[in-house]
């Protein structure tokens, strides 16, 4: 490993930053500017404003925009709200007992078979492999309470008697910062903790329809779970929403076999939970409250992950990212009373280009994606269906012809994301340029989509994972590319 | 291998290419005492340009996994350079025929 570079570090301490940008000579711009009378309007005045700019912090892609409203067209007073986690598209138990008993012996049967038989890619091996990855997540043993985690040091263990305590019990002060200072502080705490890119979303009116109809708002000081009304409750005070980006194996999910797919999006939602754990635990040393259990603990992923700009809505009900394409799972959300300064939407052309592409719902084995062109406003009563958004214009997901393909024999399908022109590899400059004519040209969307066929890309020939040089895949599986 | 962990190797490899066609270029030039009209300058500059592309894209590509997307790639960004090459040279030789 490269040791730091002490004396690099050295001569940084030596330096103001101020001193730093009057040596740039952008002092003498603007002093130069004013002597001719023109009011340019410098973004920042130096370094120190710049590092407390929202705008340099989220770094955003060249391609990206930011926008007021998000790229899907919503409408707010339509908006229902969702029941809760297990009332969701992906859950099982909103076809009810009968039919996922049904599915589950199929499931089991084809496992089975899959494993006596041999078949490429659904093997023993790959099979355990998913059962490790999964570790921690269906179970939910990586997963910290509504309110913790908490933690007292035990002096007989391994003691560090000054691990896991609060402000509080330390007698200091909390933390404070502006709310530019501690988005940045939330975003480099992040990316330690495992979550590739961080939005803010604060929760309004509007919001509060995205978050799980169990969670209730009361008049207390601090939020809490009571079990016998099976009710979650948050305090009725100013609440953030951060919404973490856990990357997903590229590597697992675009070039090999069939069952590491599963795999890959098994250890993701897995690491969401070790990352809900931490984030919790950070902003509970830092003095401030922190709400959420794992990856189904706040509300709707996919409508916290649109209004925070980390990714826009797309034709298969989910969504894309600009730098990650689908490859990620989830949008990892928490409800924290420290004051964050909100992300806005973002627009890269991404919703516009899944009308022209239509990739996802070709490759699908099931038929579960919609094939319009435009995304509809929905056609039903409220009410009909507590599983899909109402409220939005969109390609509605049949979610049970797309969990049954994947309870019925193939774990965890995931075709849809594996063969999207956004989940590339970042090396290539080539990405670059095809993902700002996508931002800038739509009319070229239809020859982009050609040519990502033509190119060989979304169908790669995928290999035994266990046949690779260990050597070549990268470490958790993830790629630095395009992180 | 998916991963060319050595990635630098090619692309010192193509700086060299690309360092070294210049110098060519140049004693070329100085040898016939070709002066080049400045369109031809400019298309000369889109040829090295595109040489660049078409190497990162080749590199990059292999390095992603993404073979037939690497040699189209460079197929893409490479035909291009042949036009140009043999475009500037009919160029300069037609206009030197008529002098």
């Amino acid at each position: 490993m490269a040791k730091p570079n002490i004396r690099k570090m050295q001569y940084h301490s030596t330096v103001s930053r101020r001193d730093f940008m009057k040596f740039l000579g952008l002092g003498s711009v603007g002093m130069g500017a004013a002597a001719m009378g023109l009011d340019l309007k410098m973004p920042f005045a130096d370094l120190d404003d710049m590092k407390s700019s929202v705008f340099s912090d989220r770094k955003l892609p060249f391609w990206v925009r930011e926008v007021d409203e998000p790229t899907v067209e919503i409408n707010w007073d339509e908006m229902e709200v969702f029941p809760g986690a297990f009332n969701t598209m992906f859950n099982p138990m909103i076809f009810g007992m009968e039919d996922a008993q049904k599915v589950n012996k199929i499931r089991v049967d084809k496992v089975r078979s899959d494993i006596t038989n041999k078949t490429p890619g659904f093997s023993i091996q790959d099979h355990a492999l998913t059962s490790a990855s999964a570790y921690g997540w269906l179970d939910g043993k990586f997963a910290p309470p509504w309110t913790g985690p908490e933690h007292t040091m035990n002096l007989e263990g391994w003691g560090h008697t000054t691990c896991y305590t609060t402000p509080q019990e330390l007698g200091v002060p909390r933390y404070e910062g502006t709310p530019e200072e501690n988005s940045k502080m939330i975003r480099v705490a992040d990316r330690i903790m495992g979550a590739a890119d961080t939005g803010f979303v604060k929760l309004d009116e509007r919001t509060k329809k995205l978050i799980y109809g169990d969670i209730i708002f009361e008049d207390v000081d601090e939020g809490y779970e009571d079990p016998e009304r099976h009710v979650k409750v948050l305090p009725n005070k100013d609440l953030w929403v951060i919404c973490s980006v856990i990357p997903q194996s590229l590597t697992m999910g675009q070039y090999t076999d069939r069952m590491s797919w599963a795999g890959a999006n098994a250890y993701a939602y897995s690491r969401a939970n070790v990352y809900s754990s931490r984030i919790k635990m950070f902003l509970r040393g830092l003095g401030y409250q922190q709400y959420g259990s794992g990856t189904t603990g706040i509300g709707r992923a996919v409508g916290f992950g649109v209004m925070s700009g980390l990714a826009e809505y797309c034709r298969a009900s989910v969504m894309v990212s600009p730098q990650f394409g689908t490859s990620f799972r989830t949008v990892l959300l928490t409800v924290t009373d420290l004051p964050l300064a909100v992300t806005k939407p973002i627009d890269a052309g991404i919703t516009e280009f899944c009308k022209t592409c239509k990739k996802c719902a070709e490759e699908c084995p099931s038929g579960a994606i919609n094939m319009d062109t435009e995304p509809k406003w929905p056609d039903w009563a409220p009410g009909e269906k507590p599983n899909v958004s109402r409220g939005i214009k969109g390609w509605f997901l049949d979610t049970k012809k797309c969990l049954t393909q994947m309870f019925s024999g193939e774990p965890d399908c995931s075709r849809c994301q594996v063969v999207c022109p956004f989940n590339k590899y970042d090396s290539a400059v080539m990405h670059d340029l095809v993902k700002l004519s996508i931002s800038d040209a739509p009319a070229l969307n239809g020859v982009i989509r050609q040519l990502d066929d033509t190119f060989g890309y979304g169908k790669q020939e995928g290999t035994s994972l266990w046949d690779w040089d260990p050597k070549d895949i990268p470490l958790f599986g993830l790629d630095s590319s395009r992180s | 291998m998916r991963y060319i962990s050595w990635n630098w190797f090619w692309y010192v490899l193509v700086g060299f290419i690309m360092g070294g066609g210049a110098v060519y270029l140049g004693v070329i030039l100085k040898e016939k005492v070709i002066k080049l009209k400045w369109y031809e300058w400019i298309l000369v500059v889109l040829g090295f340009v595109l040489f660049l592309f078409a190497a990162q894209t080749f590199i990059a590509s292999l390095g992603e996994g993404a073979a037939q997307a690497a040699w189209l790639g460079l197929l893409f960004f490479g035909l291009p350079i042949v036009l140009i090459v043999v475009g500037v040279w009919r160029l300069v030789q037609v206009r030197r025929s008529k002098v």
